[in-house]
């Protein structure tokens, strides 16, 4: 599996199916780990992190998961950019320095970036509401490392990071959902308060710092010592379904209130799409995320979620850029984008023969 | 209110429950301090150097000081240098800064101790850890014969089968 290869696939969590995948697009869990006999990465000198990398390739490697390790280091801006948007790597890994690098899987479920802020960060994703599946998925991955790698971990403070916030059980579980109800009905902030107080965080669709975009958001645990694994898994498991029930309530009320202006929305949205000779990428989410919810209200019934889902991440920047073969200007990267989603959806409409 | 040990006017007020019995206690600053409730006087020369130092002690109280100016053995990260990155150098900084640290923790995390999945124990893995800092030291002062030793030292005993 190379780079260019992925233009041609997507990951599964992309797919649009699993519980409640209406609204929740994905469930995460990431890991912190460190390894013990190194100093962490933002003390380890060039040699070091060549040690942590080798260990843990190796570790990958006997693992057997069948995963491509990819060398960022030894990559192109644009190559980088472009598994950011993948939600493969952070953008930290992107812009570091130094030996690094991430294994990924080719469904792109796992991924375990080496030498980011802490030696590994393992990822695993799975498209709808399935949490406790991600769990027992990246535990048993976890394990399968540890029996090549010493982990950082102390019985009192649990696994050792290099940021104090992450110590403990190093971990972040996640789900990304789409809510353009409540943000239609001016809920969003009320939402964040309300997560806020319970110490669960919400932000845009690339993590840390970024803006919301195509009204996804991810709500994460951020507190990671004190609580297990499972108590904080059963927090999300706890909460989620409630803000499900006040998005379906909020869609609900758009449906009913203002029918046909929700329905003329939509089909602007989809109009546009298919039909824009260029596009900015702001644009293009926003229009998205007005389809993504017409098709879960029935008003579109030519296009599966799987595809919407997937032009969230190829209308990308880097995407459109790696499709094309090298770098574009915004102006002509507005012009790829236009173009690609008129083939795109022209296909959505080829599922009715 | 007086002191409830000489008859000064009391500055330290402190309700404590001990058993389930609450006690008030009202003392002046000097009877205060011989019971452990105040921090020791303040040096008789309150020049401006003095005021300002007691106000960055209130305030940062941690970042100036022993704990400030500690430094882990290992990777030589300070502490102060850890207040202002936010990271810290390696896993024997935990123990290293513990006492800036646990504070830390529990405003965050609402919490100071690890309850959930557990490592392996890996018995070598801290001595490893030394061992490579004592490399890293041996380079910087150019002492090849010390680093080739500790390398070897280093290098894994036989692989992972």
């Amino acid at each position: 599996m190379t780079l260019d290869d992925m233009t041609r696939t997507s990951g599964e969590w992309l797919r649009g199916t699993g519980p409640e995948s209406d609204i929740v697009m994905c469930s995460r869990i990431r890991l912190a780990r460190n390894l013990a006999d190194f100093p962490f990465s933002n003390r380890a000198s060039r040699g070091e992190k060549l040690g942590v990398e080798s260990q843990v390739k190796a570790a990958v490697e006997a693992a057997e998961l069948d995963a491509v390790y990819f060398d960022v280091n030894a990559m192109s801006n644009l190559d980088r950019q472009f598994l950011v948007e993948r939600q493969i790597v952070s953008s930290e890994l992107a812009g570091g320095e130094g030996p690094r690098g991430v294994a990924v899987t080719p469904k792109e479920n796992v991924s375990i970036m080496v030498n980011e802020e802490d030696h590994l960060r393992i990822q695993y994703m799975l498209s709808g509401f399935r949490l406790p599946e991600v769990w027992e998925a990246i535990d048993d991955l976890d394990d399968r490392l540890e029996e090549n790698v010493a982990y950082a971990y102390s019985s009192s403070l649990g696994y050792l990071t290099a940021c104090p916030t992450n110590v403990g059980t190093g971990i972040r579980v996640g789900v990304m959902v789409h809510l353009p109800g409540i943000v239609a009905g001016k809920g969003i902030d009320k939402v964040f308060r309300a997560l806020q107080k319970i110490n669960l965080a919400v932000r845009g669709l690339h993590g840390e710092g970024s803006q919301a975009f195509g009204d996804f958001y991810q709500i994460s645990n951020h507190q990671t010592l004190g609580k297990s694994e499972e108590e904080i898994i059963r927090m999300l498991t706890d909460v989620v379904p409630q803000i499900l029930q006040f998005e379906r309530q909020a869609r609900q009320d758009l449906v009913t209130g203002r029918r046909q202006h929700l329905h003329d929305q939509v089909s602007r949205a989809y109009g546009v799409l298919k039909t824009a000779q260029t596009i900015s990428s702001e644009e293009t989410m926003l229009l998205l995320s007005s389809v993504r919810l017409g098709i879960n209200l029935g008003l579109i019934d030519d296009l599966s979620i799987a595809t919407v889902n997937e032009l969230f991440i190829q209308t990308q920047p880097a995407f459109l850029q790696k499709l094309h073969g090298g770098e574009l200007g915004v102006e002509e990267r507005n012009v790829a984008r236009a173009s690609f989603l008129r083939s795109r959806l022209a296909e959505g409409r080829g599922d009715d023969e | 209110m007086t002191c409830q040990r000489c008859q000064d006017e009391a500055v330290v007020h402190l309700t404590e429950l001990v058993d389930g019995r609450r006690r008030e206690r009202h003392l002046c600053a000097s009877c205060a301090r011989e019971a452990g409730l105040a921090p020791p006087d303040s040096p008789p020369d309150l020049g401006l150097d003095a005021v300002l130092g007691a106000l960055i002690a209130k305030h940062v109280g941690e970042l100036v000081g022993e704990l400030a100016e500690s430094s882990c053995p290992d990777c030589r990260l300070r502490y102060v240098d850890f207040r202002a990155g936010g990271r810290l150098g390696c896993p024997r900084d935990y123990e290293v800064f513990r006492t800036g640290l646990m504070p830390m923790l529990l405003r965050f995390h609402g919490a100071s101790r690890h309850v959930g999945k557990r490592a392996r124990s890996r018995p070598g893995a801290a001595d490893r850890l030394r061992l490579r800092a004592r490399l890293r030291q041996a380079v910087a002062r150019e002492d090849y014969e010390e680093a080739a030793r500790l390398r070897d030292q280093l290098r894994p005993k036989e692989p992972h089968a």
